[in-house]
C-alpha cells in the first residue's frame, strides 16, 4: 500500500512538471501580445500566402520542367554520345546521376513545403493563432530547404559546364 | 410467346436470375466509383494534384507555364567532334543561363514583418 501510494505520487509529481514545462515552452515561444497580433492580422496573412503559393506552383512547375529538359534533352544525349564514340565521360556520367538525384530530392521537399503551406492557408488561424504560427514557421523551413536545394542543382550543373569544358578542351587538343 | 407464358416463365425463375440484370448494373457502378477512388489516391498521392494548373484558383498563372515541347535537345546519336561539342555548348549555356538567371524560393516574403504578424 506504501509502495502504490509512493508510486502515485511520483507520477503526479512528473506530470505535473511535464504540464509545466510545456506551459513555459508555450509561453516562451509566443507572447500573448504577439498571439494577439496573430490573431488580428492572420486572415490577410492567409491570403498573402496564398499568393506566394500559387506564384510558388508556377516557379516549381516552371523550375521542374527546366530541370527535367537539361537533364533528358541536354546531359543524357551527350554523355550517350560519349560512351558510343568510346570516350572518357565518366566524372560527366556521375555529376549526372547526382544531378537526378539532387532533382528527386527537390522533387520530394516540394511536396513536403506543399503541405506545410496548405495546411497554414486552411487553418482556422483566429480560432488557433499559435497552431497558425508553428505551421507557418514549418513551410518557411521546407521553403528555405527548396531554396537550398535549387542552389545545390544549381552547383551541380555548373560543375557540369565545367567537366564538359574540360572534356571539350581535351578532345580540342587531341588528346582522347 | 403469349403474356401468362411469359408471367409463368418469370415465376419460374430464381431471386438471382430474376435481378442479375440489377446485380450486374449496381457491380459496374462500385467498380467504377473504386476505380475512381484508386486514382483520386494517386492523384493526391503522386504529387501531381500540386502541379495540376488546371485547379481553380490557377487560371492567373497557367498561361505563364513554359513549354517544352519545342525545345529538341542535343541528339544522343552522332560523332563528337568540334561542331556537336559547339553546338552541345550554345544548348545548354542557354538552359544554365535561364536555371541560374533568378534566384528561386528565397527572398523574405514570408517573415513576420512580411506578413504583418510581427511582435
Amino acid at each position: 500500500m506504501k509502495l502504490l501510494i509512493t508510486t502515485l505520487a511520483l507520477f503526479g509529481v512528473l506530470a505535473t512538471a511535464i504540464l509545466a514545462s510545456q506551459t513555459v515552452y508555450a509561453q516562451g515561444a509566443l507572447s500573448e501580445a504577439h498571439v494577439e497580433r496573430i490573431r488580428q492580422n492572420c486572415v490577410s496573412a492567409q491570403t498573402t500566402l496564398l499568393r506566394i503559393h500559387t506564384n510558388d506552383t508556377l516557379l516549381r512547375v516552371n523550375r521542374g520542367q527546366l530541370y527535367e529538359l537539361i537533364s533528358t534533352k541536354l546531359m543524357a544525349p551527350l554523355n550517350s554520345r560519349i560512351a558510343l564514340g568510346r570516350f572518357e565521360g565518366l566524372q560527366l556520367a556521375a555529376t549526372t546521376i547526382d544531378y537526378d538525384r539532387q532533382r528527386e530530392i527537390f522533387t520530394a521537399d516540394y511536396l513536403q513545403y506543399d503541405d506545410a503551406m496548405t495546411r497554414a492557408i486552411k487553418i482556422n488561424c483566429t480560432e488557433r493563432p499559435s497552431e497558425f504560427y508553428e505551421t507557418l514557421q514549418l513551410a518557411r523551413e521546407r521553403r528555405y530547404k527548396l531554396h537550398e536545394d535549387t542552389k545545390a542543382l544549381t552547383v551541380l550543373l555548373e560543375s557540369y559546364k565545367g567537366e564538359f569544358e574540360s572534356f571539350a578542351g581535351k578532345f580540342d587538343g587531341g588528346s582522347q | 410467346m403469349s403474356e401468362e407464358e411469359l408471367i409463368a416463365e418469370a415465376q419460374s425463375m430464381t431471386r438471382w436470375q430474376q435481378h442479375k440484370f440489377m446485380v450486374l448494373v449496381g457491380a459496374t457502378i462500385l467498380t467504377a466509383l473504386f476505380l475512381v477512388g484508386i486514382s483520386l489516391r494517386l492523384y493526391t498521392t503522386s504529387g501531381a494534384m500540386q502541379l495540376d494548373l488546371s485547379r481553380p484558383g490557377y487560371q492567373s498563372i497557367r498561361d505563364q507555364a513554359s513549354s517544352s515541347s519545342d525545345f529538341t535537345g542535343f541528339s544522343s546519336t552522332g560523332e563528337i567532334d568540334k561542331k556537336a561539342l559547339d553546338e552541345f555548348r550554345s544548348l545548354y549555356d542557354e538552359q544554365l543561363k535561364e536555371a541560374t538567371a533568378v534566384e528561386s524560393f528565397g527572398g523574405d516574403v514570408m517573415s513576420d514583418a512580411a506578413l504583418g504578424i510581427g511582435q
